[in-house]
């Protein structure tokens, strides 16, 4: 295993808007100490390890249109056609038709794809990790139908196993496989932290029942830096009388794993959760206002776990609006007009998009969609572990303006989502930009709404 | 005569016989790698038609995309009506079909033909324009893209030629013309011609993984 | 030795009008695709022209090209200035018969050589010499021997012109053309089963006006007659632009004369006068009787894949082979696949 030049102590920048290692002072975007040859020979390894049929179905059947970068806010708002994300995948692909393709075994024996050179895969370092938020919009627009986000966290594994992780993700990612939280949460400092919220916000949350029907976990961003979600979500809960509990054995939500590129971790981090609520014989677990845990856990938990999960799988967004619907808890009308901003991972690529609307409409808000919005939003641009990335800061503020743009477009009162990465990286912009939109949550606004004497 | 027998015999044969080879070659090595299986609880029925449903839907452009991607978008269905306008409504190539297979359909008139065959063509030329010049295109093209462009753009040209003669006999002509064709045939199961059956594989994967999920697809 | 009589003599006798001559003259000039100035140069060379010594060799033939020259319901101008040639040897027509027969030859061959045409319909054999022999002398013999000192030679017909039909497959004589044989000679190809009478006469009326031999097209072919093809010059034309055919023979579309493409007919790929020209004293030709062109003047045209197969159908194999293409390809693809997971599963077991 590569081991990280992070400390433990003071590495993380938790004053900042948005959350990460601090910005190193010196990069260590090669991880291990592995020859050069032996870094290419292990991310065509690994490459080759993800070459199932439908890696090989994706990989065969494009035709370099090149329309996906019309998808890509990185080619948008740069117009440098490196971001075109089927090229994002170019080593991947050349690796695929060397070693796995149908005709893999000419490409060999005639030398007709070169091997790769430690040099491209750094210069794909970013193009994999810097500029790539898994969005999932280039899914949607390719005319042969590949969905080439998918594509790019294959390629992030063999990245990894190269060592050519940026510095910043790797780290988190490191720290997350090791103490269970990216950004420092111990079990300790989950537990304090609610006790903290338990006294200031005057509700009684429950954590660690043996038993419960309930598992409901949490994203470290949340615990670090918008705490009151917590808060928010037991006094919910409690207001549809769950059997609910937080467990300090598994409570982090996001999965650094999975957006670093290790396989091993992402499955270390998901089992963690999953083992948890399998212990106390959860029907439900629901999932924080975290969009690529819901990926993690909603849509491959179960391939982790090897087999279908004894419960279900939910987003807060999901449970609001089914308990909303069934008038479990009620809310009181609100006179405000909102721009929702679709988490990729839970609208786009996870398929609850309705979920926050719904919600939005027991609200009684004046929702205003930007354009576009729902299934085809432009991405906040923090996605996919890009937030963490210092040197990826310049090119986030650039594709935030698209962002910008949309909201203002919409004239909404306030602005809303149900992404903690998200949330982080609007007020990140919002700092960069002296910006007038502050992010809202969807938790935080039904729970500040909730009808109490219902409870 | 010697080159249109050539042609309509061993050079087509073999055409098809590298058609049918390579197609079922490339088919089965893609499918017959490992599979995971996708154990999560599917939001929607999935399978089979969602298969369908992907391969159909994904022929259109969401309207979100439209606006940016207008010019190829029109030159690719322009493209891909008039190869099959000008491949399997002309007579003679359905009498050819008919002599494949067995099944026959009515065609168009010859002069129509012709007029899609040149707006075809020049379709097929504007698309090598914009890839020679559009930045995109010029980094992700690879040998592929243009030898198929061409092998393509070959049948329609020779095609294309053989009514107005330029003072060629027309079996020389029919000859390079079914040569092209057979160029076409040997080279589409092995480059990325191979899109039009691998497609339906595609899109179909993308119904299978993401419409169980509620996913947009 | 007795001067032969000009052509313009023989036809003076025989009561042809100046008249019908140079009507003659003006339509073999339109064939050969000359203009109207060079008529009276005709008319004058084939008035003075000496009846030229003409060598008939018949070999595996059915006669039908010779019957198509002779066998006219009225006698046509052309008609007589065939028999205003010095036909000097010709087995279907002459009188004589064995040995005179040959001498007549050997003495034609003799009082004009270097300057005799000969004229060959029907094949050679060489699959055996015995296949084929008159007076007992092969075919082959005697081709070599008669044209050793001919001015030229014309194949008459597609079994001289290309083997024809004893030279289809499988060949069972081993016939040749005489193009095969005759090298050192010009050979003027006249292939059609059988081919235009007209234009039999027209290439000798070139002949005899200008002591030449007509421009010829990559098969031997008078250009003036094979320059063209019957789809390009086909009434019919018209019906195939429009996508209109006749699916059938009794068909509506067959009624109404519509393009017999789908039919078979090998127009397209026909090069031919029979179009422009037509039979029977400019009647008709056979598409305008409503059956498709066999393409009888084209080389092969018996072993083209069947008379009623359109141009544009595939001469290939059949589905058998294909079911092996289908095999070939699953095995190589089933291999490739498992070449491909065996890599993976190494990877997988090295971590």
């Amino acid at each position: 295993m590569s081991t990280s030049k992070v400390g433990y102590d003071d590495v993380y920048d938790l004053q900042s808007k948005r959350l990460s290692v601090k910005k190193p002072e010196v990069r260590y975007d090669k991880q291990g100490d592995m020859a050069d040859d032996e870094r290419v020979e292990k991310a065509m390894l690994h490459f080759v390890k993800d070459f199932g049929s439908m890696a090989a179905t994706y990989l065969d059947t494009c035709v370099h249109c090149g329309i996906c970068a019309e998808a890509c806010h990185y080619y948008k708002v740069t117009g440098d056609p490196k971001y075109t994300p089927i090229w994002k995948l170019e080593p991947f692909k050349q690796a695929y038709k060397r070693e796995a393709s149908p005709f893999a075994f000419f490409y060999r024996l005639l030398g007709l794809k070169k091997k790769l050179t430690v040099e491209e895969l750094e210069e794909w370092q970013h193009l994999l990790y810097d500029s790539c938020t898994v969005c999932g919009r280039c899914s949607l627009i390719c005319p042969m139908g590949i969905d080439i986000a998918s594509m790019i966290s294959l390629a992030r594994h063999g990245m990894f196993k190269a060592g050519l992780v940026p510095h910043e993700l790797h780290a988190v990612a490191e720290r997350a496989e090791v103490d269970g939280s990216p950004l420092g949460v111990t079990p300790t400092v989950f537990a304090d932290r609610l006790e903290w919220m338990e006294d200031e916000h005057e509700v009684d949350i429950n954590v660690d029942q043996e038993q419960a029907d309930v598992l409901v976990v949490m994203s470290s961003i949340e615990i670090q830096k918008y705490p009151q979600s917590m808060a928010a979500t037991a006094k919910i809960l409690n207001a549809a009388g769950e059997n609910w509990t937080f467990r300090t054995d598994g409570f982090e939500a996001t999965n650094f794993g999975m957006l670093s590129g290790n396989a091993e971790w992402q499955r270390d981090m998901s089992m963690r959760v999953i083992d948890a609520a399998v212990k106390i014989g959860a029907k439900k677990l629901i999932l924080p206002e975290c969009g690529h845990a819901y990926m993690a856990l909603r849509w491959m938990g179960a391939n982790m776990y090897g087999k279908p999960l004894p419960f279900e799988v939910v987003h807060i967004s999901e449970y609001l609006a089914e308990t909303l619907n069934s008038g479990k808890i009620k809310v009181n009308k609100v006179d405000t007009s909102v721009a929702y901003h679709d988490p990729c991972q839970v609208s786009r690529r996870g398929g609850a998009t309705q979920a926050a609307r719904d919600v939005l409409g027991h609200l009684g808000v004046e929702q205003r969609e930007m354009k576009p919005s729902g299934d085809y939003n432009w991405c906040c641009g923090g996605g996919g572990g890009v937030v963490t990335i210092h040197r990826a800061d310049d090119l986030r503020y650039k594709v935030f303006k698209i962002k910008m743009d949309q909201v203002e477009e919409t004239e909404a009162d306030e602005l809303i989502t149900s992404c903690a990465n998200c949330r982080q990286t609007f007020d990140d912009g919002q700092e960069h930009f002296h910006w007038k939109y502050t992010m809202g949550s969807l938790l935080e606004l039904v729970a500040e709404n909730l009808e109490e004497d219902k409870q | 005569m010697e080159l249109l027998d050539f042609a309509r015999g061993p050079a087509l044969q073999f055409g098809l016989y590298a058609f049918v080879i390579g197609t079922v070659w490339r088919i089965l090595g893609i499918l017959l790698l490992a599979a995971k299986p996708d154990h999560s609880a599917a939001r929607k029925a999935g399978g089979f038609m969602a298969a369908l449903k992907v391969i159909y839907t994904r022929s259109f452009t969401a309207d979100a995309f439209k606006q940016d991607t207008l010019y190829p978008k029109i030159l690719g269905y322009l493209l891909h009506i008039g190869l099959f306008v000008t491949v399997f409504l002309f007579v003679p190539h359905i009498l050819f079909f008919k002599g494949l297979i067995g099944l026959e359909w009515p065609g168009l008139p010859n002069n129509i033909i012709f007029f899609v065959g040149v707006i075809t063509a020049g379709v097929g030329v504007a698309l090598l324009v914009r890839r020679l010049t559009n930045p995109v295109l010029k980094l992700i093209s690879n040998f592929d893209d243009y030898f198929s462009w061409l092998v393509t753009m070959a049948p329609i040209i020779t095609g294309i030629i053989i009514p107005i003669r330029f003072g060629v006999r027309y079996e020389t002509l029919l000859a390079v013309h079914i040569l092209s064709v057979a160029l076409l045939l040997t080279w589409l199961p092995f480059g990325k011609l191979a899109h039009a059956f691998l497609v339906f594989f595609s899109r179909g994967t993308t119904g299978l993984v993401l419409e169980r999920r509620g996913a947009k697809t | 030795m007795k001067q032969k009589p000009t052509l313009g003599e023989v036809l003076q006798a025989k009561g042809v009008s100046r008249r019908g001559f140079l009507k003659y003259c003006a339509a073999t000039a339109s064939l050969l695709a000359l203009p109207p100035a060079m008529v009276p140069r005709i008319a004058q060379a084939l008035e003075a022209a000496r009846r030229p010594s003409v060598i008939w060799l018949s070999f595996q033939e059915c006669t039908g090209c010779t019957e198509s020259l002779t066998r006219s319901s009225s006698p046509t101008l052309e008609g007589l200035i065939f028999d205003s040639i010095s036909l000097d040897y010709h087995h279907t027509l002459q009188a004589a018969s064995g040995e005179a027969a040959e001498a007549a030859r050997h003495a034609a061959m003799e009082e004009n050589r270097g300057n005799y045409l000969v004229l060959v319909d029907g094949s050679i054999p060489l699959g055996n010499p015995g296949f084929s022999t008159i007076a007992g002398i092969s075919n082959v013999d005697m081709l070599t021997e008669t044209v050793a000192d001919a001015a030229a030679v014309v194949a008459i017909g597609s079994c001289a012109a290309f083997g024809g039909i004893p030279g289809a497959n499988p060949n069972p004589t081993g016939a040749v053309s005489v193009s095969d044989l005759v090298t050192d000679k010009p050979v003027v190809n006249v292939p059609g089963c059988p081919p235009i009478p007209t234009v039999i006469t027209a290439v000798l009326t070139q002949f005899l006006t200008f002591g030449q031999l007509p421009d010829l097209d990559h098969y031997g072919r008078p250009r003036a007659f094979y320059g063209q093809t019957i789809h390009d010059r086909c009434y019919r034309r018209p019906f195939y632009e429009q996508g209109r055919f006749a699916e059938t023979f009794d068909d509506e579309g067959a009624r109404k004369g519509w393009c017999l493409y789908k039919l078979g007919c090998k127009g397209p790929i026909t090069y031919n006068a029979c179009a422009t020209v037509k039979w029977n004293q400019g009647t008709s030709f056979p598409i305008e009787s409503g059956h498709p062109c066999l393409g009888c003047s084209e080389p092969d045209f018996w072993d083209d894949g069947g008379f009623y197969r359109p141009v544009s159908t595939a001469r290939i194999g059949g589905g058998a082979a294909f079911g092996t293409a289908v095999a070939a390809g699953a095995a190589i693809g089933v291999a490739a696949a498992a070449m491909s997971r065996r890599r993976q599963q190494k990877t997988i077991k090295e971590g």
